[in-house]
């Protein structure tokens, strides 16, 4: 009796481990044509606001909201599958490309009229947005790095303009254990700015590598200078708690670093980003599109729910909530005539350094190049490696990596 | 003659039958994903042919072998290196220890035993960045507040290839040490005494009855672990990635492994083809290596 039953229930064991391997798959109901997945990875302030303006606008359609801390690698496996993968998803505008490649994307301009997209968004979210010659996405903030000083340290009247006065500040006040400036140094985000200010690029719209150019030589052996004066670990970790405690004056950091700084006690200044004297361009960061992408399941049998939520996205009052509990500044510019977005100092600069800042690239390649770069910034920075040999090396390497990459 | 072979042909039938679950599992969950592997590296799948990819034969190992170049070959000698000395420094200090916690006469024995399987409860990850930022940071770390009391300058750790290997060697051990110190502790309580104390009337000294009679006994019982454990070291990843090169926080020490190197110039195209031709010859280096570490016991037995 016993070897029966074990062995039965050994049987239902290995059964019950093949199940659920099986094929499924029919028509949508009307129930599910109107509820809408959206993945994101947003703190639970920005995912209940952008809920509850959803819920105000398009009530009848049901949203869901479902927070995905491994977003990107999640929609990598399970993209083109309408069981398992969401309608949209809100995420910043860089991996547009690689989705886009893959073909899981929906052109946002299949859902909504140009025209009426290009009217009302600040100009570069749709430049961000938009992979070779279509538009992935539909911006609903972005962000920048920003100027930060503590004005504990650094009075409104000793902001350097220019990055020559920065070094003289730096020169001046780093010592006791006190920092004039820090920033991440050797990371590839924090340095492009300097890489753009010399007119360098690291990744241009049409794919290129810009490692091995004059310009971005340039950049990275000025930068170099400054670099003496930071302190050697350059982590996000290590330069913020330095800011936030108040042993750096000055940083470069972005939106997220503002509300800990002030909720810390400190007198946070924002000032434009310091103008590099050699070209007279400030240092131009990149800047991140936070938006709705549509998967393309979704757009071909969703596609009233998903345009009237898209539709209600452009609302400026949606663009409004989110940009106050994000910290970051509303894409759609009717959202710049209310009175509490102007009042806030931290969007305004951001709103000012958009018009230097230059997006992310959005093309897949971008991918190696994060990582290409920290190991050639790592080499000159803190290796003390030749800049230009280093630099050219680097170019090599990420042309055969991109190469690979096929 | 015939029923009895009849009666034996049921009995491995049934006998697998009542493992077939767990080989199920196994088959899932190891085999499977090692022939998937084999099957994606003969593909292009990458993110231009994600679900539309084809079989497109040995182009991939063509490129992978490239790989393997000169900076692959000093990631090897380093991975042996790195293997060989925390496998020395592992046996010597888990050997040391527990024998020490099997003094006689020793109070407070569970106490000891319990704080030293501590390291092993945690995350490894999140031992690996207390280590990075609570110990050898240069503005925050433990070892740099000591040497400033002390009167010298801070030293950033982990920025030269040296000091960095000695630290990632350091977590390493405090990560490693609790499996090893578990296993020899219950291997050295299963020697019987009676050897021992026959030593003793013939007056051997602690290094000869260690050597006679504690090593030979503990060994059997101990060699599995030392396997295991030789291949987690080989593979090892974490400990390295994240203390000298995590993305946003590179050090810029240069040790890589052979995973930390495949990872760099391999993983991040998103080419999943290539990667995985990758990931069967460093499949197959360690089925040599577990072939080559697996030959020596059975030519002593």
């Amino acid at each position: 009796m016993k070897k029966i039953l074990s062995l039965l229930l050994s049987l239902t064991l290995s059964i019950g481990l093949l199940c659920g391997c099986g094929a499924h798959g029919k028509a949508l109901t009307e129930e599910e044509k109107n509820t809408i997945v959206i993945w994101h990875d947003k703190e639970d302030a920005v995912s209940s606001a952008l809920l509850a303006e959803l819920e105000r606008l398009v009530p009848d359609v049901v949203v869901q909201l479902e927070y995905k801390s491994n977003l990107t690698e999640a929609l990598k496996m399970v993209g083109n599958d309408p069981n398992a993968a969401p309608d949209m998803y809100f995420f910043a505008h860089d991996k547009i490309g690689v989705y886009a490649e893959m073909g899981i994307l929906a052109p946002i301009t299949d859902l909504i009229d140009r025209e009426t997209l290009a009217s009302s968004y600040v100009g570069m979210t749709l430049d961000a947005a938009t992979y070779q010659g279509e538009l992935y996405q539909l911006p609903i903030y972005f962000e920048t790095l920003l100027f930060m000083y503590n004005r504990l340290y650094m009075a409104d009247d000793q902001v350097p303009e220019t990055t020559e006065e920065l070094y003289a500040y730096m020169e001046q006040k780093t010592r006791g254990g006190h920092y004039g400036f820090v920033e991440q140094h050797s990371t590839a985000y924090y340095s492009a700015g300097w890489i753009h200010g010399f007119g360098g690029y690291i990744l241009n719209e049409n794919g290129d590598v810009g490692l091995h150019l004059p310009e971005t030589i340039a950049a990275m052996e000025y930068h170099k200078k400054f670099v003496e004066w930071m302190p050697g670990e350059s982590e996000y970790a290590t330069v913020n708690t330095l800011f936030q405690e108040g042993k750096a004056h000055a940083t470069i950091g972005g939106p997220w670093l503002v509300s800990s700084a002030r909720a810390a006690g400190m007198d946070l200044g924002i000032a434009p980003m310091p103008v590099i004297d050699e070209t007279s361009l400030p240092i131009s960061p990149y800047m991140g599109v936070q938006g709705v992408q549509v998967l393309r399941y979704a757009a071909e049998n969703k596609t009233e729910a998903v345009t009237r939520i898209l539709e209600a996205l452009m609302d400026p009052e949606v663009g409004i909530a989110l940009a106050k509990v994000s910290g970051c500044a509303p894409a759609v510019e009717a959202c710049y005539e209310n009175e509490d977005v102007t009042a806030d100092d931290v969007v305004m600069a951001m709103r000012e350094t958009a018009e230097h800042t230059i997006p992310m690239p959005n093309r897949p390649e971008m991918d190696i190049m994060w990582t290409v770069v920290a190991d050639l910034l790592v080499n000159i920075n803190m290796s003390g490696q030749d800049v230009t040999a280093s630099c050219e090396d680097a170019q090599k390497k990420a042309e055969d990596l991109i190469r690979k990459m096929q | 003659m015939k029923k009895a072979n009849t009666r034996k042909k049921y009995g491995t039938l049934i006998s697998y039958l009542w493992s077939a679950p767990s080989l199920i599992l196994i088959c899932l969950i190891v085999i499977f994903p090692i022939l998937y592997t084999g099957y994606i590296s003969l593909t292009n799948m990458n993110v231009y042919h994600w679900f539309t990819y084809d079989v497109i034969g040995l182009r991939n190992y063509r490129e992978a072998l490239l790989v393997f170049d000169s900076g692959f070959l000093s990631a090897l000698l380093l991975t042996v290196v790195w293997t060989v000395a925390n496998m020395i420094l592992q046996l010597v200090i888990a050997y040391l220890l527990a024998n020490l916690l099997n003094t006689k006469g020793l109070r407070l024995r569970n106490c000891y035993r319990t704080l030293l399987i501590v390291p092993w409860a945690m995350p490894g990850y999140v031992s690996i960045l207390l280590w990075k930022t609570g110990m050898f940071n240069s503005q925050f770390g433990l070892l740099n507040q000591w040497m400033e009391k002390l009167g010298f300058s801070p030293v950033r750790w982990l920025a030269n290839d040296i000091s960095a290997f000695v630290c990632c060697t350091i977590v390493n051990l405090w990560l490693a040490l609790p499996f090893m110190i578990t296993i020899i502790d219950g291997a050295l309580q299963s020697v019987d005494q009676s050897y021992y104390e026959s030593a003793l009337l013939d007056g051997a000294g602690w290094l000869q009855r260690t050597r006679y009679i504690t090593i030979p006994a503990i060994r059997p019982i101990i060699a599995p672990s030392v396997v295991i454990t030789i291949f987690t070291t080989f593979k090892q990843f974490d400990v390295i990635y994240l203390l000298t090169q995590q993305a946003g926080a590179k050090t810029g020490a240069h040790i890589h492994t052979i995973l930390t190197y495949a990872y760099e110039n391999a993983f991040i195209t998103n080419n999943y083809g290539y990667s995985s031709a990758v990931s069967m010859i460093i499949f197959v280096i360690l089925i040599l290596f577990s072939y080559v570490i697996n030959m020596k016991p059975k030519e002593e037995s």
